[in-house]
């Protein structure tokens, strides 16, 4: 922690007059005697006029917004986590001008650097066939593929993306900490930052010549067009994410949208003769580029045997073939390994016959022997670590001296860290950070370029800050001064524009899958929390069990659906204990796959994997269900009542904000097709029931299958059966039955998209068609008066012949469209030959 | 000696495979001691993409994708060679095997560079605490690199155990070290452990031997099997192959396909498939040798 000692500031009346700085470290903000440092002061002022509890209130809207827009960290593990990676800080950072420019060319030959060291260890090696770099950094460096020596990127572009780590240490001068080459992050949190912070000071941003940071997505976008001679208009580029497991999701599925390329996971990408393609429910559509958010190691299965679970198998072999733009080309992580900055220098003297502009942070690698003594010698002052493997997984060897002396190439050593400081909002007032500044380039015709403006990450200490938890981590804004105007680029056009691709005609096959089985899901939970309402409405009055004749109906069509698990025997009339536990774990028992809690459990796995998909209001109503108690509740019905309020409304949201594309096509079959399979289900488990014509138990049904309003209204008081199953089955008007179910799944498929011109209905429409005939032509007419077994026969196989025909209805659209093939990994087996 | 190479390997699946990518190493390298006059392979179905290529370490792979839907997959590949005996150096006139570890870890000529690379752990071959004790015992100081391993071989031919039901694709060298069991690919593994953990240069080679049946009987066709063996680097005579499951130099019985730092860069058939259900695999390797 930074200890409040040192120098305060003087000015009473100022925010920062309580600012506490260390005395080694260099502060942004002010210099040691309290004066605000010139491009500051804009800042400072607008704070102070500002006032406590004005920030205060949009450090609030900070938080709102950012969790509004998703960029928290994995929501559904922990409802209670708040901490969400690089959480904003209120206060920008600013950087003059004139300095940023000194950043920027320093940032642009580092860069240039790295592609020529990148170009030349996958292609002739010279560098250590010249003994400018040692080849450990080849041999013994995993972030070295083998695989892809000898590809030739697009454009020749070996680098087209990259990030570095910059700090300002107490001379005030900056230095490179890390480098990124594999999947930089972060991009996407400083595009939110600004987004947030450009909302929240409007007045002020928009008063001040800032740089913008359109300008350069666009230049990333517009030369990645132009490298890979894409077509300017609907280029067929992809975002490729690890999808929702990965603590940065928010940052893909932003960027995914803000650059309009669609949201993709390994498993929606498939390789064909040579080619990339994206498998779409309409089949297999071309993929001409990736810019990709997995690492080097993951990005390919078959050429780098990983588990199968990530990447897309046979990119590697792709990208070989020139047949694809990857961003960044696949083992560009090279220039991550913590060892090749400290030869920088001198291999900047050689390839660019310039010295390296801007510094790195002092290390030392033991490969060479200088470098070794000054390790062994200051053992205690430096931090050692893997030359190699930058996430210091591994513990060190016990005895260290030893283990250099042995593999000296594998160990490097850094000096500590002495970052600057920043001022922070807390809720007290400002307080001081240690800060990193993140930066990013990407690669144009012209040369590399910087985005003007990043991530400024902050910690309390510098442990914290220079480990890779970003959740740990806090963010800043980085406002970069210009001192011309500035040009008013909107970021949010790009934010506008996004919508088409997803409203398109055609979706991937993946995405499809998850909002079909949202839908089932859905509907699922929908029924169970009538069911367990309606048990609970009739036992917490004043009737004793006994009393409620339609009680072992209900508790019989609950078990139908695997909720309670009724005792063996029947006609017991469980005892209220008994029943209350059951209908406990009925309520809040997740391993009880038929539990209510289970399901719920379900129903945010998949809207998870569809997260993109959603608005921000559906979202916080799906986190809403999260909030069930793990413990017992005295009044289940409110909860119930809450649940259903949120499935409700959940729906009504994700319905309402999705319009009528293929992505609402499969949610809504997903829930017409559960709907049609359990009231099919619970009408039959209850017929033999239902035909003593017993009112308590024909009101139960109706409520649970919500159609006891529509009933009531039509037929005042009167119960009797046939109406009652022609109102649950055959009427087309009510949106409950099952005819109506059918009748759109029959107007679903006709519309889904086929491979062929349409010359024939497809089996999908034929099975839609039979059933709606089947349920249009069901007789009723007997029903009631006086029936025979043998119409009960009739009806109760016509229902289950409708269950049967419905699963295999859903197997078939499955089949046909979301086709999920299990990946299996193979290799022969040299077992050689026997001892003779 | 002149042979006749057939390999066939079948997987046949329970469901339709729909997608198979396939890498394969079954084209015996052109070196010095053995000349290749015909390699052909044969995929069944035909596969819509196939390329050939050369890998990083220089040896020949076949990439090939099936992409109908199909039950069966098999390829043959086809070879006709001739081999020749390597003269392997007097192993008690090679330099120390000290000398040597330090010429290599020196890099100063362009040979001592290309075998630098062997040097390191590889994915599939670590160098666990142990290992080096067990290689010094064949390594005294001043012991000729050679004849020291030509000693390592030895020990591991009567220390350890052939056992085919002991070893996996990856069996790790730890496990091999405490079991002392395994197949040629788990000793070629280990020995090659053992010599870089003295921070000497050795390769895994992968390729068949010709089997020799049991006198007056027949020998069955199909018999025969994949089969490794390790390559150390001596300087100035270059590589020097050597067969710790038998105890020997590798000579004109032994057929070279391919080379890399393990089991894992030449890898005869290795792939993904998508869907096929359960797999079975059947391999069928014939080396006979030609009059």
């Amino acid at each position: 922690m930074i200890s409040p000692t040192a120098n305060h500031l003087q000015d009473q009346s100022s925010l920062f007059n309580t600012l506490a700085f260390p005395r080694d470290a260099y502060c942004e903000a002010f210099i040691p005697q309290g004066q605000c440092r010139e491009h500051w002061l804009p800042l400072v002022k607008a704070l102070n006029a500002t006032g406590i509890d004005s920030l205060n209130k949009r450090q609030d809207r900070v938080r709102r917004m950012r969790h509004e827009d998703g960029a928290t960290f994995n929501p559904f593990d922990d409802p209670n986590q708040v901490r969400a990676p690089w959480a904003l800080d209120i206060i920008p950072m600013p950087i003059a001008a004139k300095e940023w420019a000194v950043l920027e060319a320093g940032l642009i030959q580092r860069a240039r650097l790295l592609e020529l060291v990148l170009g030349d260890i996958y292609g002739s090696q010279s560098l250590i066939h010249g003994r400018q770099m040692p080849a450990e950094l080849i041999f013994a460096n995993p972030n070295f593929l083998r695989h892809c020596h000898g590809t030739k990127p697009t454009g020749n572009r070996f680098l087209t993306f990259y990030a570095a780590d910059l700090y300002r240490g107490p001379d005030g001068r900056f230095r490179v900490l890390r480098d990124y080459g594999s999947n930089p992050a972060g991009l996407g949190y400083a595009l939110e930052n600004r987004i947030v912070i450009s909302r929240v000071f409007q007045k002020f941003y928009h008063q001040t010549q800032i740089c913008r940071l359109a300008p350069f997505f666009q230049t990333f976008h517009n030369n990645l067009i132009r490298r890979a001679a894409l077509q300017q208009e609907d280029p067929r580029i992809v975002l490729l994410s690890p999808g929702p497991d990965s603590p940065i999701y928010f940052e893909h599925a932003l960027l995914s949208r803000y650059l309009n390329y669609p949201l993709v996971e390994g498993q929606d990408l498939t390789v064909r003769n040579g080619d990339v393609f994206l498998k779409k429910l309409s089949g297999l559509e071309p993929v001409e580029a990736i810019f990709r958010h997995i690492p080097d190691n993951r990005s390919d299965p078959f050429a780098l045997r990983r588990g199968t679970a990530t990447g897309v198998a046979g990119l590697i072999q792709v990208s070989r073939d020139q047949n694809i733009d990857i961003t960044n080309p696949i083992g560009s992580g090279f220039i991550d390994t913590p060892a090749l900055s400290t030869l920088l220098p001198d291999l900047c003297r050689h390839l660019l016959d310039e010295d390296l502009a801007l510094e790195n942070h002092p290390a030392w690698w033991c490969k060479s022997l200088e470098s070794r003594n000054h390790v062994l010698a200051n053992l205690k002052s430096l931090n050692l670590g893997p030359a190699f493997d930058r996430s210091r997984t591994k513990a060190l060897p016990e005895n260290i001296k030893a283990a250099i002396e042995a593999e000296s190439y594998a160990f490097m050593a850094q000096e500590p860290l002495c970052p600057s400081t920043v001022p922070v909002w807390d809720k007290h007032g400002v307080n001081s950070r240690y800060a990193l500044l993140r930066v990013f380039l990407c690669a144009s015709q012209e040369g590399f370029v910087v985005m003007p403006g990043g991530l400024a990450i902050t910690a309390p200490d510098v442990n914290t800050l220079s480990e890779n938890y970003p959740e740990r981590q806090q963010s800043k804004d980085l406002w970069v001064y210009s001192d011309r105007p500035v040009e008013p680029f909107s970021l949010m056009d790009g934010m506008h524009t996004t919508t088409e691709f997803r409203r398109g005609r055609d979706l991937p096959s993946r995405v499809a899958d998850h909002l079909l089985w949202l839908g089932r899901y859905l509907e699922r939970a929908e029924v169970r929390v009538r069911l367990l309402r309606s048990v609970f409405r009739r036992i917490t009055g004043e009737d004793r069990l006994a009393d409620i004749p339609e009680l072992p109906f209900l508790l019989d069509l609950m078990a139908t659906q695997e909720t309670i698990q009724l005792p063996e025997e029947k006609n017991i009339i469980l005892r209220y204990r008994q029943l209350w536990d059951q209908l406990q774990d009925a309520l809040y028992r997740k391993d009880r796959p038929g539990s209510l809690a289970a399901v719920l459990n379900q129903v945010q796995g998949a809207a998870r994997n569809v997260r993109d998909w959603f608005s921000v209001d559906s979202w916080r109503v799906i986190n809403r269900l999260d909030e069930v108690p793990d413990s017992p509740v005295e009044y289940p019905l409110e909860h119930l009542d809450e649940t259903l309020y949120a499935l409700s409304a959940f729906s009504g949201l994700a319905m309402e904000s999705m319009t009528r594309g293929l992505g609402w096509r499969f949610m809504d079959m997903g829930r017409r097709i559960e709907r049609a399979m359990i009231h099919t289900n619970l009408i039959r488990a209850g017929l033999s029931q239902l035909y003593e014509e017993s009112r308590s138990k024909m009101e139960a049904l109706l409520e649970v299958a919500a159609s006891i309003m529509t009933y009531r209204s039509r037929y005042r008081t009167t119960f009797q059966l046939a109406p009652v199953l022609d109102l649950l089955l055959i009427d087309e008007s009510n949106p409950k039955s099952l005819a109506f179910q059918c009748s759109q799944l029959a107007d679903h498929v006709e519309q889904l998209p086929r491979q062929h011109e349409r010359r024939f209905a497809s089996p999908e429409e034929r099975m839609a068609l039979d059933m709606l005939t089947s349920v249009r032509l069901l007789d009723l007419s007997t029903i009631g008066s006086n029936q025979s077994d043998d119409e009960n026969l009739v009806l109760s196989s016509f229902l289950e012949s409708m269950e049967e025909r419905l699963k295999n209805f859903a197997q078939a659209i499955s089949a046909h469209y979301l086709a999920r093939v299990p990946v299996t990994p193979h290799y022969s087996v040299i077992t050689g030959e026997a001892k003779s | 000696m002149k042979y006749m190479i057939t390999h066939t390997t079948t997987y046949t699946y329970s469901e339709p495979a729909s997608l198979s990518q396939n890498e394969v190493f079954l084209t015996p390298r052109e070196i010095p001691t053995q000349k290749v006059s015909k390699n052909r392979l044969t995929i069944v179905p035909e596969p819509q993409y196939l390329k050939r290529q050369t890998d990083y370490f220089g040896n020949l792979s076949h990439i090939f994708m099936v992409q109908q839907s199909h039950n069966t997959l098999s390829m043959t590949a086809q070879s006709e060679v001739e081999t020749m005996t390597p003269v392997a150096p007097p192993p008690d006139q090679t330099p120390s095997f000290e000398t040597v570890a330090m010429g290599l870890e020196a890099c100063e000529n362009p040979s001592d560079l290309a075998a630098y690379q062997y040097v390191f752990a590889s994915p599939l071959i670590s160098i666990p605490p142990g290992i080096k004790d067990f290689a010094q015992v064949s390594f005294p100081p001043g012991t000729p690199v050679l004849k020291g391993a030509v000693d390592l071989m030895g020990r591991i031919f009567t220390d350890f155990t052939y056992d085919k039901s002991a070893t996996t694709v990856d069996t790790p060298v730890e496990q091999v070290l405490a079991k002392r069991k395994g197949v040629c690919q788990d000793f070629a593994h280990f020995a090659i452990s053992c010599l870089r953990s003295l921070g000497l240069s050795a390769r895994y080679v992968s390729g068949y031997l010709e089997t020799i049946p049991p006198p007056g009987k027949p020998k069955l066709i199909g018999s025969d099997a994949s089969h490794a063996w390790i390559s150390v680097f001596v300087p100035n005579a270059g590589w020097v192959d050597l067969d710790p499951t038998n105890n020997l130099f590798s000579g004109e019985k032994h057929i070279c396909l391919a080379w890399g730092r393990d089991y894992g860069d030449v890898t005869p058939v290795k792939g993904v498939v998508m869907g096929g259900g359960i797999h079975t695999l059947s391999v069928k390797v014939d080396v006979s040798s030609q009059a």
